[in-house]
């Protein structure tokens, strides 16, 4: 099986991992405001209950990934491999995360939900968060897959969801009319960008003398340093167009940050598909 | 509890694949489902002397592979599901059918590739050492179809006290990775793991 046949069948999984990490920290970056007091009335009310948008997006990929299961309806034996199997500790971390945030969400329409409260369900949700982000980064720590067991991959990931999620909050604070922190959120996406790409440089230096006896690493991922100047050029331009919407006014923004968090999107989604068009394993499997 | 395991002994094994098809009939698999595999490795060179004479250091030979019930399985221990358990009785590595959401997560660990998620039921299937046969005195069907005789099964110790410790060789992952159940007798100018002077020559034959 050849690196792009593999990526395709797990083509769910890889939109799973290119969304859920970035809704993550965007629904992380979203709640902030709210936190820390620094919204009040309307505006409070409307950011609780647009806190859906990263949420959704976070599901869709949830979603997603279910779809590449045979058997859909014996999923809940995940929760017996908590703490042993990093796939079900990630899925349990999801649930933990989604149903928190989702109960949260719903508790934002109450005539008048009670302030402290909400605060610290914001905080159950935001370590929920971090916790369901690492616990993705690390799920497919496998010793006998020598790519993905590489300690820079579970970085990959993380530096993915910090290109991703400040951009994607940004686009959620601009549909409330809210613009705050658009500078040092781009900044951050920025400099994650950068250590992104710095990263994939060094993962494209391993994966250059990873083989086994049946495939070698650079004959799944042909052309690894394509991969990564095209991520960098996708996230670069959103990055870009999310710096130059801070003087705009009305629906614009909105419009522009859409396009730049699907630019980085994409871009991520680039990286994730090569990582999976890296799998194989030591001795005989590919 | 007796744990079973293989003996392979590659200095009797002719790469005729009896062991893959006999196992193919009795399971009923697919086209593109073997539980058992032959891999060929083979590699080597011709070199000219001063005097201008040629050699060579070609070498081949075959390396019959099934799911090797480890001792310390990759498989069990990622399964999202807890689907995969190991016998209590055999030391066979099982999946559960009622469990198994057919994810794949085994047939990515594996680096024997021993377990496959069936396309049609969309459950992992591998071999379970002919449990059925184990049960009623007989040895696995593998081990019974082989003309030559290179294949042997039984309690792991007796295999080890007749044929010896050696259960890794090229193109095998070292046994560190998952403790097979599997004794070698190794073939001629068989090569240690890691050996990186011949190839995998059938990676077509591979399912």
């Amino acid at each position: 099986m050849d690196g792009f046949s593999t990526a395709f069948s797990e083509i769910t999984l890889v939109l799973f991992t290119t969304l859920a990490p970035s809704g993550a920290v965007a629904y992380l970056l979203m709640n902030l405001p709210v936190l820390f007091g620094r919204v009040d009335g309307t505006l409070r009310q409307r950011l609780d209950r647009l806190s859906c948008l990263p949420l959704a997006i976070t599901m869709v990929g949830l979603i997603a990934s279910a779809t590449h299961l045979g058997n859909p309806s014996n999923a809940l034996y995940v929760f017996t491999g908590v703490g042993r199997s990093p796939l079900s500790t990630e899925v349990f971390c999801a649930v933990i995360f989604l149903a928190l945030a989702g109960m949260y969400w719903l508790y934002s329409f109450a005539l008048a939900p009670r302030r402290g409260l909400q605060r610290v369900l914001l905080v159950a949700i935001d370590g929920a968060a971090v916790v369901f982000v690492i616990a993705t980064a690390f799920a497919y720590s496998v010793d006998t897959i020598p790519v993905w067991n590489l300690s820079l991959a579970p970085v990959s990931l993380l530096l993915n969801a910090l290109v991703g999620g400040p951009l994607l909050a940004l686009s959620g604070f601009a549909g409330v009319g809210y613009r705050p922190w658009t500078r040092p959120l781009v900044a951050l996406s920025g400099a994650a960008l950068v250590a992104n790409v710095a990263v994939y440089g060094c993962l494209g230096t391993q994966l250059a003398v990873m083989a086994n006896e049946m495939v070698h690493a650079t004959d799944l991922v042909a052309g690894f340093p394509a991969y990564v100047g095209v991520f960098a050029l996708l996230a670069g331009v959103g990055i870009v167009i999310a710096w130059r919407s801070r003087g705009c006014e009305g629906r614009s923004p909105v419009v522009r940050l859409a396009v730049a968090t699907a630019c980085a999107l994409a871009g991520i989604f680039l990286m994730r598909f090569t990582f999976y068009m890296a799998h194989f394993t030591v001795g005989l499997g590919v | 509890m007796t744990q079973y395991g293989f003996h392979f002994d590659g200095t009797r094994c002719t790469g005729c694949k009896t062991c893959v098809l006999a196992c193919k009939d009795k399971n009923d698999l697919a086209n593109d489902i073997n539980f058992r595999n032959i891999h060929e490795y083979g590699g080597g060179d011709w070199t000219q002397d001063a005097a201008g004479c040629w050699t060579n250091d070609a070498f081949v030979y075959h390396v019959s592979v099934a799911c090797n019930h480890c001792d310390k399985p990759i498989c069990m221990a990622n399964c999202p599901q807890g689907a995969i358990s190991k016998d209590e009785e055999t030391g066979e590595v099982k999946s559960d059918p009622e469990t198994c959401i057919g994810c794949g997560t085994c047939m990515n660990s594996c680096p024997y590739g021993a377990p496959k998620v069936d396309a049609e039921q969309m459950k992992s299937v591998k071999c379970n050492m002919c449990a059925d046969r184990v049960a009623a005195g007989a040895q696995p069907i593998c081990v019974e179809a082989c003309p030559l005789r290179a294949l042997d099964f039984g309690d792991i110790a007796d295999l080890r006290a007749k044929y010896g410790d050696l259960s890794e060789i090229a193109p095998l992952p070292a046994a560190s990775e998952t403790e097979p159940n599997l004794v070698i007798t190794a073939p001629v100018n068989g090569k240690p793991v890691d050996d990186k002077s011949g190839a995998l020559l059938n990676p077509r034959e591979i399912l």
